[in-house]
């Protein structure tokens, strides 16, 4: 038919989207293994995005989307989808963690000392052009320390807590199969923390670290201190239908706790936790957090801006639907100016400019 | 109990690609929607294998109602060949063993972005319509939770006041597609980025819509019988699209919705948008049986 | 890269029954037919661990525990109510939940099994219907004026009434006229 020889759609799509994946070329398992090696802090942060913890299907999603972040996370939360969740894990304690890295900004030394652990902070950022010339770069071995750091370490909020320089936890017993799940029902406004820091889990890390980012530059109105960052490994404790508990595996999670100043006697703290080691991520989603609480209405601090705005596939999903044809809905808008400019020229209206009363479609 | 009772053998993914959890949840929600016409209500709005903005507010309410025995039509823009509205369709046929048709009278779903078919749909019939962004007050007020409060108040004097204004300085209403309509007279909606053109449709329809929104995880209905109103003053009556005198330069129809295209040298060709309705003119031109259904506008005039 | 098997069973009777109640909403007075009789299965679509649920009898009560939704004894705490009977209910009707101007989706979905064309006739008027309908239904006029006080639209409850496998949707948004 006449329609179809002008479009052509349904071909050009399937051959599109070929030309994408023969570009990629053929994806086997090694090559998803070798992702998953050399790329850990790739597949934390698509891990952390997609909120889906597999190092396995983060890699092939990677793999398969030849590395373009957003299609990665969105066919990981689509995969999520479609899987039924059976239990509810046990909520983590910081003490529990098995920590490898925790440091205070707020504190030369802080119980159960400064733990570097593994970390760039201090090197310099050379790039390593000699591998280009033929001589691999073969890492120096670590020296293991003569007292190594024990494996958890206390939180450093419960010694403030203690100190009374922070407020007393408001312990409210929540059976864990209560607590909201953010990804089973909508986000509604005011939303609850645990939405909150849930939807900041998952967050993009680039737009978080841009609303951060802006808070931190003065637009927010807390200047972060880094109380405690920690970099650990989290047990999933979830419960066998016969009643025992038992741990299903490890996680890497990351976490951060920011402090500025003195509300009602107490240092306020900004709390933020996501799947995979992400420093970045966790300390601007603790300052923004830090920052909800008399956060003008439209700011880029207040939850409902940042949280919108922060959400990974809405966002890039949106973005890049623009590209789909608008042409009804500008016609639409064609014909009201065309009428009001002929109207107009009949009648010599002098030109006011209004302003845009439909947002984008 | 065992862990096993909890759940189900594996599958690579569920029928209609949606788990059972989030099936339940639309059909919660949208039960909710059919009874409180035109209020939007909150879903959690699952991520499917289509990026947002795409048409998957649209797609989670159709994989909800599909079955094995549907007939689901898509388009975009009014065409079924559109690229996006081809892989749509392919992907709910693909998970859901349902059969494709691009006539609006066989369809037992409509998906759709942007348009309203030309042909009167039937009582048995559902069109769900893609909505990019579900609030009508987005641009007088951004802000979600106000706006909310502002629709619980049937608080809507700003909305009347853009409009006002827009008279007063440019002689005539500027709203171009997505006019904001009041329905049942409570809930102003915005009914998706239809052309003004298709907005008499959904009044007092016999067909079921629904609206929904993924992105903004927001979804909405006009139930059959429904008076959807688009706001306008008593002295200045609602003018839909000046389309009644265009002619598709394919099929030869005309009185109905246009795309325009440029044409080299100035000026401008037409062709009709419910490309379906233009095939079926052309195949009729032909001699071949194709049957147009009833249509909303007749010589370019709405007569429901 | 997707393989879809074909629904199941539960899958089939889950869809058929809500295509029923669907148009039953969306066409208040009108009678459809659902793939089987009784108040069982529309649980088995509608409700799971995301609801509260009430019900009058310990076999709908058991049903309802076994989707892993919280049971209560409290109707004003259900979003879901199931009544093997109506008769009577009012009073305990009273609480049942209508949710707010701001969210109208918190308002309860009552199902109940109620004999059609037995008892009180009424019109209905409103959303779904053109112009009138008029039908009879075993339910009270007391249990009418109850509806019409707490119904304060868009604040209310939607109804689903239930004999054998025919359902009768009314709608919060539905004017009832006690004839």
């Amino acid at each position: 038919m006449a329609y179809v020889a002008t479009r052509g759609g349904e071909r050009a799509i399937e051959q599109a989207e070929r030309l994408f994946r023969q570009d990629l070329g053929a994806i086997d398992a090694a090559r998803v293994e070798s992702i998953q090696k050399t790329m850990p802090y790739l597949i934390d942060r698509v891990m952390g995005e997609a909120s889906l913890y597999s190092e396995e299907l983060a890699a092939l999603a990677l793999a398969q989307t030849g590395g373009e972040l957003s299609e990665a996370v969105l066919v990981l939360r689509a995969w999520r989808t479609t899987q039924p969740r059976i239990a509810i894990a046990r909520p983590v304690q910081q003490d529990e963690l098995l920590t490898q890295r925790r440091i205070s900004a707020a504190f030369k030394d802080i119980p159960g000392g400064q733990i570097l652990g593994p970390t760039l902070d201090y090197s310099h950022r050379v790039l390593a052009t000699d591998v280009l010339e033929g001589k691999p770069f073969t890492p120096p071995a670590v020296d293991a320390a003569a007292r190594p750091a024990p494996s958890r370490q206390p939180s450093l909020a419960n010694w403030q807590r203690q100190q009374g320089l922070v407020a007393p936890v408001n312990v409210n017993a929540v059976a864990p199969e209560d607590i909201p799940d953010f990804t089973r029902e909508p986000l509604l406004f005011p939303a609850s923390r645990a939405h909150r820091l849930q939807s900041l889990a998952r967050a993009e890390t680039g737009g978080v670290l841009a609303l951060g980012y802006s808070a931190m530059r003065g637009y927010g109105n807390a200047h972060p201190t880094v109380n405690e960052l920690r970099l650990g490994e989290a047990e999933v404790v979830v419960r066998h239908p016969r009643g025992t508990e038992f741990s299903a595996g490890r996680v890497r999670v990351s976490q951060a706790e920011v402090t500025s100043k003195e509300k009602g006697g107490y240092l306020e703290l900004g709390f933020a936790a996501t799947f995979g080691w992400n420093e970045v991520k966790v300390i601007a989603a603790a300052t923004l957090d830090l920052n909800s609480a008399e956060a003008p209405v439209g700011s880029a601090v207040h939850e409902e801006f940042y949280l919108y705005h922060t959400e990974s596939v809405e966002a890039s999903g949106f973005c890049i639907h623009f590209k789909l044809p608008h042409y009804v809905t500008f016609q639409s808008v064609l014909d009201a100016m065309r009428d009001a400019k002929a109207t107009k020229a009949a009648a010599d209206i002098t030109p006011v400019e209004t302003r845009q009363t439909e947002p984008a479609e | 109990m065992s862990l096993a009772s909890l759940t189900k053998p594996w599958a690579a993914t569920s029928y209609g690609f949606l788990d059972a959890s989030a099936k339940r949840e639309l059909r919660r929600k949208m039960l909710k929607a059919i009874s409180v016409p035109g209020c939007q209500m909150p879903y959690a709005s699952r991520e499917v294998p289509m990026a947002r903005g795409w048409g998957t507010g649209g797609l989670q309410v159709t994989l909800t109602l599909v079955n094995p025995n549907s007939s689901v039509k898509v388009i975009d823009q009014g065409a079924d060949d559109g690229v996006n509205a081809a892989s749509i369709r392919r992907f709910i046929s693909r998970v859901s063993g349902a059969s494709e048709t691009w006539d609006t009278l066989a369809a037992s779903i409509v998906q759709s972005r942007h348009r309203v078919p030309e042909e009167v749909m039937g009582e048995d019939q559902v069109l769900v319509l893609q909505v990019p962004n579900p609030e009508p007050l987005r641009g007088v007020e951004p802000n979600i939770s106000v706006a909310r409060q502002m629709h619980a108040d049937a608080d809507y004097g700003k909305l009347w006041l853009t409009l006002y204004e827009q008279i007063v300085r440019k002689g005539r209403i500027m709203q171009g597609a997505a006019y904001p309509s009041m329905v049942n007279g409570r809930h102003v909606m915005t009914p998706s980025p239809i052309p003004r053109w298709d907005v008499p449709k959904l009044n007092m329809a016999r067909h079921l819509t629904f609206l929904s929104a993924g992105r903004e995880k927001r979804l909405f209905a006009v139930p059959p019988f429904t008076r959807v109103e688009p706001l306008v003053f008593s002295d200045r009556p609602y003018r839909v699209e000046d389309h009644a005198d265009l002619t598709c330069r394919r099929s030869n129809v005309s009185g109905f919705f246009m795309n325009e295209l440029p044409i080299d040298g100035g000026g401008s060709a037409f062709e009709v948008s419910d490309s379906n309705l233009g095939i079926k003119a052309i195949r009729q031109a032909e001699g071949a049986p194709a049957e147009i259904g009833k249509t909303w506008y007749r010589n370019g005039e709405f007569s429901a | 890269m997707l393989t879809i098997a074909p629904p199941d069973l539960p899958e089939l009777r889950a869809n058929a029954t809500f295509e029923a109640l669907m148009w039953a909403l969306a066409r208040p007075g009108d009678s459809r037919e659902m793939p089987e009789a009784g108040l069982a299965a529309i649980i088995d679509t509608l409700v799971d661990l995301e609801c509260s649920v009430f019900a009058d009898e310990p076999g709908l009560r058991a049903h309802a525990a076994a989707t892993a939704a919280l049971v209560t004894d409290d109707v004003g705490s259900a979003d879901h109510v199931f009544l093997t009977s109506l008769e009577g209910a009012e009073t305990q009707l009273e609480r049942l939940r209508c949710g707010s101007a701001l969210y109208p989706d918190d308002g309860a979905t009552l199902v109940a099994m109620v004999q059609h064309g037995r008892g009180q006739r009424v019109r209905l008027s409103g959303p779904g219907v053109d112009g009138t309908v008029a039908l009879t239904l075993a339910v009270s006029p007391a249990f009418w004026a109850m509806r019409a006080i707490l119904c304060a639209y868009p604040e209310g409850f939607d109804m689903l009434l239930v004999d054998g496998r025919s359902v009768i949707g009314i709608p919060r948004s539905t004017q009832v006229e006690v004839l």
